[in-house]
């Protein structure tokens, strides 16, 4: 078995990446003085996977909203399932499903070896009956309806179904109640086949946990498979949005709205030094040191909502600026104002530094909490990463770097307003 | 964790430990909630974008920035019937500053600026930050209804004590916003240094010495005379309440408020939560396994103990249809876990998952906080460890004895079923 120490000088932190013989990546950080510890059992299944790829190498349609799905159905067994096993241990166990993944999580401040057990076992054995699906077709339906009330979330949706015309990203993690009803145990079975699969999986475990215990319970659990990557079908994505405005009526006070821009770039997957770059970039545009914020927040066209975001996924990269405003159209108008401004008369070194120092001060401080970090090193080896790639990244982006990334970004003939409206 | 008074009703409150990579300050000030609450919410939120020093907050958030990213939050909650401003200030810890600058000082003594060095223009604050700060306060007020299910638990509190403080929002109303004054909110910024009860809790590697001197000093210029808070607890009403709104949604709220029969925060503690947890807390719940898993009525359906007000609350989303079926079923588990109709497992399964969950609330400076800020009112705090050694010393008939006094008070439903103005 392959061990490897991972260390960072400046944080003063380690961690371990372990090739397991199953096949399985494992992480794990052990963090002295904690009382809890937290494991998240994560596969490279999100909600833009549906095409599952068949011998032959073809890909074939899967129903929107099958990781989500699979996700619920996963905690059922033939006989006790998965929350009732947590109940006799005291742990708190969840999962979740994004985009680009699905994880299954606990976290304990007791059993910490017996709550790994059943979450390696629930995992690795799926069951599925036509009568458990049909039931979890009310619950998921509730979730779905559940969302559709949220703006946040509406808003965001409505942007990206108006940003990609073909891009799985655009669709609801959850599906629709149409598509949801298309789903089967077969179906469940077919891609927890396709995806579930050791090699395309990762174990992440922080906090007060030793590596040999970690080894102990993988050794005893983990079935050994024949390797096999689930493969991502590159998908063809017009550079042209769908269309520039959307708007919806939803019962809230003030409007609210994301105003997105997409990018066009040659390879599916952006680079840790193009994240923290952009981040860097946005934060000098529009961040809250900015005379741009300080503008909207005078102008009373921003509250304190206002954010940003850079949105990165595998085929998918866009800039987002959301928030709430009675004025969504003055706002778009002064970003893109902004945005020429700076195209115009270039940047100033002094933000720049200080935005460094700023962003050097948040990635220390997100190294305190287990859950953050564990993961942090599952979305990091999803990414052929490591949790400390950022901070050394960090170090070399210079001020040209920003303004090289700057001309191939938040360009207003591909961007969308999203707007939420009272009803 | 160690105690110690810095003067009349302020209470300073040390967690030191050197798992963290930062270092967090909140200050809590507790007040009588009232109908002058939003003349006291106003602050915590003006404050914290400027003082004296950095009148603006462009050039505040510049200096933050220069503090290695520090932040500053502030916020309002409602503990029992009291009004709480919180901010809380996270630094990243001296041992991570690059050129040996004393970070946390520094960022201690931005805090204790923006709470008592405020910008104004003589006696009082000037006219247009109030009136930009009232329109920020009323956006957040007014924009409460874009989370459903946090508006219609408001809603049902807002009918369940509409005689009581507690029905009060802890913002004001919108209305007391516009009313506001720059004398109305000078007079409540010195009323709350005078009249209000204090905590500060501070984690972090370093020696909180300094902090605590620095937070003293500010405090000693300040003529003390804390008011005493009270909070009413009221028993249940024999014929429930029920009120509804419609609004055009895809899905409904259902929110039932139950009276228990505790007569302070401490009373029947901590028997009620392990009552309240086997109803409706985690996943082996009889809220979760039977109306969510068996009956597939919801995504979700939980209930929460309120004890500094001796109340719970149960909300669920559902379809409006199943209204009365997901109602009968709720009274119904209730009744249940009254009559101690619970299998020793469940027992077992809420007391672990209590402990458990208590115990893992020291990991996380933010968690370590809110644990003892929330104690604010107490007069002696209890660390998570004595906590859970009191929970797993409750009984099965403990539990009974509790379950038997939540009685239904007032059910709110938000139905879906409106039509767009």
């Amino acid at each position: 078995m392959n061990i490897k120490e991972i260390k960072n000088e400046l944080l003063n932190e380690k961690y371990y990446d372990i090739d397991h013989p199953s096949g399985l990546k494992i992480l794990v950080m052990p963090k002295e003085n904690y009382s809890s510890s937290y494991a998240i059992f994560a596969t490279k299944y999100g909600s833009i996977d549906t095409m599952i790829q068949m011998k032959d190498g073809s890909f074939k349609e899967i129903p929107e909203g099958t990781a989500h799905f699979l996700e619920h159905k996963l905690f059922e067994s033939e006989d006790l399932d998965a929350f009732e096993r947590f109940a006799k241990t005291g742990a708190s166990a969840n999962a979740y499903t994004s985009f680009d993944r699905t994880g299954y999580l606990f976290s304990c401040s007791a059993n910490f070896k017996k709550n790994l057990e059943i979450l390696l076992d629930f995992v690795q054995n799926p069951y599925f009956t036509q009568a458990t699906v049909e039931k979890e077709q009310g619950i998921i339906g509730q979730e779905i309806d559940m969302y559709k009330d949220v703006p946040d979330w509406e808003v965001m949706f409505n942007c990206l179904m108006n940003m990609y015309h073909n891009l799985p990203v655009r669709i609801d993690i959850a599906g629709t109640h149409e598509s949801i009803a298309q789903i089967s145990a077969e179906t469940l079975y077919g891609c927890y086949d396709n995806f579930y699969n050791l090699h395309n999986m990762v174990l992440s475990v922080a906090g007060n946990v030793s590596v040999d215990e970690v080894i102990e319970v993988a050794d005893k659990m983990l079935k050994p498979v024949e390797g096999k990557m689930a493969q991502r079908k590159v998908i063809d994505e017009p550079k042209e949005v769908v269309s520039s405005y959307v708007e919806e009526k939803l019962s809230v006070a003030t409007p609210q709205f994301m105003f997105g821009f997409k990018e066009n770039r040659d390879t599916p997957e952006r680079t840790a030094k193009e994240e923290v770059t952009m981040e860097i970039l946005l934060d000098m545009i529009s961040g809250q040191s900015s005379e741009l914020y300080r503008r909207l927040f005078d102008g009373k066209l921003i509250n304190n909502s206002f954010g940003f975001e850079y949105f990165t996924g595998f085929g998918y990269s866009c800039v987002f600026f959301a928030g709430e405003s009675t004025e969504p159209k003055a706002v778009a108008d002064e970003i893109v104002k902004e945005i020429k401004s700076f195209r115009e008369n270039g940047f100033d070194k002094a933000a720049f530094d200080r935005t460094k120092k700023k962003l050097y001060g948040r990635m220390i401080m997100g190294m305190n909490d287990v859950d953050g970090i564990a993961n942090n090193m599952a979305i990091s080896y999803f990414a052929g990463e490591d949790i400390f790639t950022d901070f050394e990244i960090y170090k070399t982006v210079t001020l040209e770097d920003v303004e090289e990334l700057f001309k191939n970004t938040l360009d207003e003939n591909y961007s969308v307003l999203s707007v939420i409206k009272p009803n | 964790m160690k105690t110690q008074n810095l003067g009349e009703g302020i209470r300073f409150c040390s967690v030191k430990t050197d798992k963290f990579k930062t270092c967090r300050v909140n200050i809590s000030l507790a007040m009588p909630l009232d109908r002058n609450a939003a003349s006291r919410a106003v602050l915590p939120f003006m404050l914290q974008r400027r003082c004296a020093e950095y009148p603006d907050y462009i050039s505040l958030n510049r200096e933050l920035d220069e503090l290695y990213g520090a932040s500053i939050s502030a916020g309002v909650t409602k503990r029992g019937e009291a009004q709480v401003l919180n901010f809380s200030l996270t630094a990243i810890d001296d041992r991570f500053a690059l050129d040996g600058d004393k970070v946390v000082l520094r960022c201690a003594e931005l805090l204790t600026k923006m709470i008592f060095e405020p910008l104004t223009d003589g006696e009082s604050f000037p006219a247009d930050i109030i009136e930009q700060e009232k329109r920020l306060l009323i956006e957040i007020i007014e924009n409460e209804l874009n989370d459903k299910r946090r508006y219609a638990m408001l809603k049902c509190e807002e009918a369940m004590f509409a005689d009581e403080a507690y029905g009060l929002n802890r913002f004001g109303t919108v209305d007391d916003v516009k009313a506001l004054t720059p004398d109305a909110v000078y007079s409540a910024w010195r009323d709350v240094l005078e009249k209000a009860t204090v905590q500060i809790v501070m984690v972090s590697s370093l020696d909180p010495k300094p902090v605590a001197e620095l937070i003293k000093s500010k405090f000693d210029s300040v003529e003390r005379s804390p008011e005493v808070i009270k909070t009413q607890f009221v028993p249940g009403l024999p014929k429930p309440e029920y009120v509804s709104e419609s609004m055009p949604l895809k899905q409904g709220k259902l929110v039932m408020g139950f009276r228990t029969g505790m007569r302070n925060e401490d009373d029947m503690m901590p028997a009620m939560k392990v009552a309240v947890d086997i109803f409706g807390g985690g996943t082996y719940s009889k809220l979760f396994s039977v109306v969510r898993e068996k009956m597939s009525l919801c995504y979700y359906c939980s209930a929460g103990l309120f004890n500094s007000k001796g109340v719970v609350m149960v909300q669920s989303g559902i379809e409006d249809v199943n209204e009365e079926k997901a109602k009968n079923e709720i009274i119904h588990q209730l009744a249940l876990t009254a009559n101690g109709e619970f299998t020793d497992e469940d027992f077992s399964a809420s007391i672990k998952s209590l402990t458990d969950s208590i115990l893992g609330n020291s990991d996380t400076p933010e968690e370590i906080c809110v644990w003892y800020a929330s104690q604010i009112l107490r007069e002696k705090m209890k660390t998570p460890e004595e906590y859970a050694e009191e929970i797993r010393k409750v009984d099965k008939q403990d539990v009974v004895r509790a379950a038997k006094t939540i009685m239904l008070d007032t059910v709110f439903m938000l139905k879906s079923n409106g039509e767009a103005e």
